[in-house]
């Protein structure tokens, strides 16, 4: 089929579809295939290990549910994020009171989770409106808070920690290991879409 | 030799071909935006505002070019602009190589295999092949089609 409109007449007219296309099947998406136009990711937060201090100190920063004796976790307001080790995650998930954050994909979340761990994934469309729900809920905002990926190179956890730091929650700790690293401590698991 | 590789029974075939795997490779992008934005993020080449806008529009652009040349509709415009998003590809593939940053392809939306950083390095060099190859095919329609544009 022989054309005498310029090229870029074409391309725009391609690209004119396209964009009308994406706008049709992103507004009718799900909430797990929507994404929002403008996205919001930072670059990886560079995150210092967090030494947990024994003893006394945590008298003098109090943890959420920190039994007497227990290692503490103090804030760090001047950084968005703290990696901690799998021996620090399952202390922490010992008090049954500190939150634990899944940022990975709903999907991947269903297959397979930390038992008790909430879906935050960071690359969802409303992952905004959790984490206000979460500040709702009137957590603590200087209580830890265990976040985790995939680990390795995975950066969601950094990026939802980074959101978290936004709206004032400043001991947000996330697994180094992430799941993998849980799973091979044969740590309790849950699947399906409930914590 | 020239006239063999202009000949419109092989560029009818090469639309196929070329036409074939960027409406494949589209559609399995749009089943999931998230996932494919997430995969354009770890590239580390294209600003956090427009990562999503990316992942929303490239997948449709690539089925609906895909169609076009399937169709033979504007085919020498969808050959180009197939041509430049594969110059594309290769640029942010050969970007990450060089510097030592592995990443996954993305080409078919996400990758649910567990690889190792030396899989994903292997994996890139292959997938920069495969898209110098079909950028030779994209070349060919346009070859075999260029007096169209002089009509």
């Amino acid at each position: 089929m022989r054309s005498r409109r310029p090229f870029w007449v074409e391309a725009a007219g391609f690209l004119v579809l396209a964009l009308l296309a994406a706008a049709v099947s992103n507004a009718v998406a799900g909430p797990e295939r929507r994404l929002k136009w403008i996205g919001s990711y930072q670059a990886k937060a560079a995150a210092a290990p967090v030494k947990p201090t024994p003893g006394a100190a945590a008298a003098a920063t109090p943890s959420l549910g920190a039994p007497a004796g227990a290692k503490a976790f103090p804030p760090h307001p001047d950084k968005a994020s703290a990696d901690i080790s799998g021996e620090d995650v399952v202390e922490l998930y010992s008090r049954k009171t500190v939150p634990f954050l899944d940022a990975r994909r709903t999907s991947v979340y269903r297959d397979g989770h930390i038992a008790g761990a909430r879906p935050f994934s960071v690359w969802e469309a409303d992952v905004d409106d959790k984490i206000k729900a979460f500040f709702a809920e009137g957590t603590d905002q200087s209580a830890p808070i265990v976040v985790y990926c995939s680990g390795g190179n995975c950066e969601d956890s950094h990026m939802l920690a980074e959101k978290l730091y936004l709206v004032g929650f400043d001991n947000v700790l996330i697994y180094k290991d992430g799941y993998p690293d849980w799973v091979q401590r044969n740590m309790p698991v849950t699947k399906g879409s409930e914590p | 030799m020239s006239g063999r590789l202009a000949s419109e029974w092989l560029t009818v075939r090469v639309q196929f071909v070329l036409a074939a795997f960027f409406v494949v490779a589209g559609l399995a992008k749009i089943a999931d935006p998230p996932g494919f934005a997430h995969e354009i993020h770890n590239y580390g080449l294209v600003p956090g505002p427009l990562v999503n806008a990316m992942a929303l529009v490239l997948p449709w652009l690539e089925v609906i070019t895909g169609v076009a040349l399937f169709l033979g509709i504007a085919r020498r415009s969808a050959a180009r602009v197939l041509g430049i998003l594969l110059i594309v590809f290769i640029a942010a593939l050969s970007i990450n190589l060089w510097s030592g940053k592995p990443v996954d392809c993305g080409c078919f939306g996400v990758s649910t295999v567990q690889k190792t950083d030396a899989d994903r390095l292997k994996e890139m060099k292959l997938v920069i092949l495969r898209d110098i190859g079909l950028l030779l095919l994209a070349g060919q329609i346009l070859h075999a089609t260029r007096r169209e544009e002089r009509a």
